[in-house]
């Protein structure tokens, strides 16, 4: 796919989830990204299906052993022609199989490297590794969403959401330093953390000097809003979300329910009021909005000029994946995969007026692409044989393992 | 030297995914311009505001105004990318769309922020975090402690799509030094929202794939755990490293191989599960999450936001610094998060007070303090 990015080559070493998102959005953007992946397969290749294949689409995959002087060689010979290398491996784990930053450095002076860790590269945690939870935990998104304060224990997402922000934040990083170095013609090292960029989920948290935590809305024990104008309500088939943050929102909402005595209550009558009276306010809302249907109630407060809208379980984003609209749009990608048959996943992240494309390559096969590579790297049939032969590198034959 | 110096981006953004996201273009670099209406955006005072906007410039410029447009125009000729978050139309009625403004200035990259994608069937409908929660079904992606969806209590749309601007922004940029000309970027909090669910939304032939939904909700839910005193851990347990002392062995717990545990009958593993709950109890979170650190085990005391920055980790990089807001004072806020060797980012001032470089910026486009104040009284700025 052409794209903002077509020209620029990546070679990607990660594993999991924190490392391989970010490749895949490079890959989403147009570069050409070959994953380096162990013979034995990337670990999340036959742990969880659905978490690999959302990392790894777009890529070509050349399946090789590092750990073996001819293997670490052609791997040398990807970094050297690439414009970035790409990896969350633990604090010198890259160094010891020979693909750390000098190395790498040695034989493409100009190389943009990032390493994505849990912890970062410096600091009394940086020797360990460690999964999203650890993320969503230190940040405060956990103990929010309980929430805690309010006396529930800690929910974690169901998202990656320190996975994604980690890998996100990389690729942010790494087009920095591209940039950087279209102007200057300097590489370098870079690095990112999924600790460092879950932070970022609640930056809006501050201290003033006496340590004071800045105000910030709270999460209700039922989990259902932050306020009672800002929450959902159960109706009488389904579940409605309620965003009447605004004055006049307030009032058309209160002729829309056959409420005008509201606005005059003094209970409700400024917006302090409202927050001050929440339980309240909630308790007469909800009463209400149970003698109607979901969507009816939709209709009339969107026609009133009332911010609301159904509550939809789209089953795994079933419904979106298929809305022909969001497809047109070019916001849902589909391909096939020469296991799972079609794939559906969500298409572009980012819509460029310029390059209006989609990502067009479901998640690469163990080893689809040796072939292929060695031959760009100017080996020929026999070679490629050879490696493999060796246990060097492989390819996919007849007894494939995966389910991906 | 930084990353993006001598980059200049105007910034029309409100809200989360806007100004945070271009806050990390700002902390590497780019000379960011903030264009207010006079008196100021109406969200400033918010208090993560305080954060989202710092590290820029401000000016205050009525576009409403015929004379405000023509210099928001000047300011354009010295602009590489422009960001803007209003409602679908604003910026065509200003007559400063993308299809306005690429005549005159052909490089410039021109980032929108809706939340709903344009041309869409809903582009025009309210978009507020929730809605877009309510609508593309995050909602139910994470269950509650009943039945039912759950609100949730992180912008997670809108926090997704800020993750994407700086990226849409660069990517643009890097895409102009070949071609010369610059494009219309645009990030939904639809979008956002899509990015997030990566591990979830997997639709096959061969089935859906997605992480288990479960109450109590999610896989790693059960790493959970209550110490002593009403704190909570997260004992993910997985690091990355070879352990030197197992979890068991840390509780003061008997060993038990895992795959015994997970072949455990019912009413054995839920004796099991109660006994390791029992066993956290008793802990005090601190000790425990050293002793696992020290053991080469993941965990993190599971805290609330402000706590975070006490983190020795987050003290350790730099990331925890001292902000001297012009109305809060001394704050402590998070600093910058992408590490990069050669050009290290930081934060470069508070947010401005509205129009605090008015003079400064309208100078440098040739407009005299005089003239300034002039376009002042006529209300332009």
């Amino acid at each position: 796919m052409a794209g903002p990015l077509a020209g620029v080559r990546v070679v990607d070493f990660g594993q999991y989830l924190a490392g391989p998102f970010g490749p895949m959005i490079l890959a989403d953007l147009g570069a050409d990204v070959v994953k380096v992946e162990p013979t034995r397969g990337d670990a999340m290749r036959a742990a969880v299906v659905g978490s690999f294949m959302g990392c790894q689409r777009g890529k070509r995959s050349i399946a090789l052993d590092l750990k073996r002087p001819e293997g670490l060689r052609l791997a040398l010979e990807l970094v050297a022609r690439a414009d970035v290398v790409h990896h969350n491996m633990t604090l010198g784990t890259a160094e010891r199989l020979g693909v750390g930053y000098e190395q790498c450095r040695a034989v493409n002076p100009g190389v943009v490297y990032c390493n994505n860790f849990m912890y970062g590269a410096t600091g009394p945690l940086a020797h360990l590794g460690g999964l999203d939870p650890l993320g969503q935990a230190a940040s405060g998104l956990e103990w929010e969403q309980g929430p805690v304060a309010a006396g529930n224990p800690p929910i974690w997402h169901r998202y990656g959401h320190g996975d994604v922000a980690a890998a996100m934040s990389s690729v942010a990083g790494v087009l920095m330093a591209l940039f950087h170095r279209a102007r200057t013609g300097e590489g370098q090292y870079l690095w990112t953390s999924i600790f460092h960029a879950s932070m970022l989920y609640t930056a809006d948290s501050w201290l003033s000097a006496d340590g004071t935590p800045a105000p910030r809305e709270e999460l209700d024990r039922e989990q259902m809003g932050l306020a009672a104008l800002y929450r959902l309500y159960e109706t009488q088939d389904g579940w409605l979300q309620l965003a009447a943050v605004r004055e006049e929102h307030w009032l058309s909402l209160c002729r829309v329910l056959r409420r005008e005595d509201l606005p005059g209550d003094d209970r409700f009558s400024t917006p302090a009021a409202r927050r001050a009276n929440r339980v309240e306010l909630t308790e007469i809302l909800q009463e209400a909005f149970m003698g109607d249907l979901a969507v009816n109630w939709r209709k009339a407060l969107l026609g009133a000029g009332v911010p609301a809208e159904v509550s939809v379980d789209t089953w795994d984003g079933e419904t979106v994946l298929f809305d022909g609209e969001l497809e047109r749009l070019g916001l849902v990608a589909e391909y096939r995969h020469p296991v799972l048959g079609r794939v559906r996943q969500f298409g572009n992240l980012i819509s460029f007026g310029a390059t209006p494309g989609r990502p067009q390559k479901a998640a690469p096969m163990l080893g689809e692409h040796t072939r292929e590579i060695l031959t760009e790297l100017g080996y020929d049939r026999d070679a490629a044989e050879a490696y493999r032969a060796q246990g060097v590198v492989s390819w996919p034959g007849e007894d494939y393992p995966f389910e991906v | 030297m930084q990353a993006l110096e001598g980059l200049r981006i105007l910034d029309l953004t409100g809200g989360i995914a806007g100004p945070l996201g271009v806050l990390q273009l700002a902390e590497h670099g780019a000379d960011v311009v903030k264009v207010e209406p006079p008196g100021g955006r109406t969200d400033r005072g918010a208090p993560a505001s305080r954060v989202y906007n710092r590290s820029r410039r401000s000016i205050t410029l009525n576009l409403a105004h015929s004379r405000g447009r023509s210099i928001f125009r000047e300011l354009c000729s010295t602009a590489d990318v422009l960001v803007e978050s209003f409602a679908p139309g604003t910026m065509a009625r200003f007559g400063l769309d993308y299809e306005s403004l690429a005549g005159d200035f052909p490089r410039l990259v021109y980032c929108s922020v809706p939340a709903w994608p344009s041309g869409s069937r809903f582009e025009r409908e309210p978009g507020y975090e929730a809605l877009v929660h309510a609508r593309s079904g995050q909602q139910w992606e994470n269950t509650a402690f009943r039945r039912g969806p759950m609100f949730l209590r992180s912008p997670v749309a809108s926090l997704g799509a800020m993750f994407l601007v700086p990226i849409g922004i660069m990517a643009a940029l890097l895409s102009r030094e070949g071609s010369g000309r610059g494009q219309r970027v645009e990030v939904s909090l639809l979008q956002g929202v899509l990015s997030l669910t990566t591990q979830n939304w997997n639709w096959t032939d061969a089935g859906r794939f997605s992480l288990p939904k479960s109450h109590p909700p999610g896989i790693h839910q059960a790493s959970i755990y209550e110490c002593a005193g009403g704190e909570w851990i997260h004992a993910a347990t997985t690091s990355g490293v070879e352990a030197r002392r197992s979890e068991a062995s840390i509780l003061g717990l008997d060993e038990i191989p895992r795959l015994q545990i997970l072949s455990m009958e019912p009413a054995e593993r839920a004796r099991y599960d109660q006994q390791k709950r029992d066993a956290y109890r008793r802990q005090d979170r601190a000790g425990l999450v050293e002793a696992f650190h020290e053991a080469g085990l993941g965990a993190e005391a599971i805290v609330a936001p402000h706590e975070k920055f006490a983190h020795p980790q987050l003290r350790a990089t730099g990331s925890v610094v001292e902000v001297v807001d012009p109305e809060a004072g001394p704050t402590i806020q998070l600093g910058p998060t992408i590490f990069l060797a050669a050009t290290p980012g930081a934060v470069k001032g508070p947010q401005p007070a509205a129009g605090a470089h008015n003079e400064e910026v309208f100078g440098s486009l040739g407009h005299g303090p005089s003239e300034v104040a002039a376009w002042r009284e006529e209300g332009i700025v």
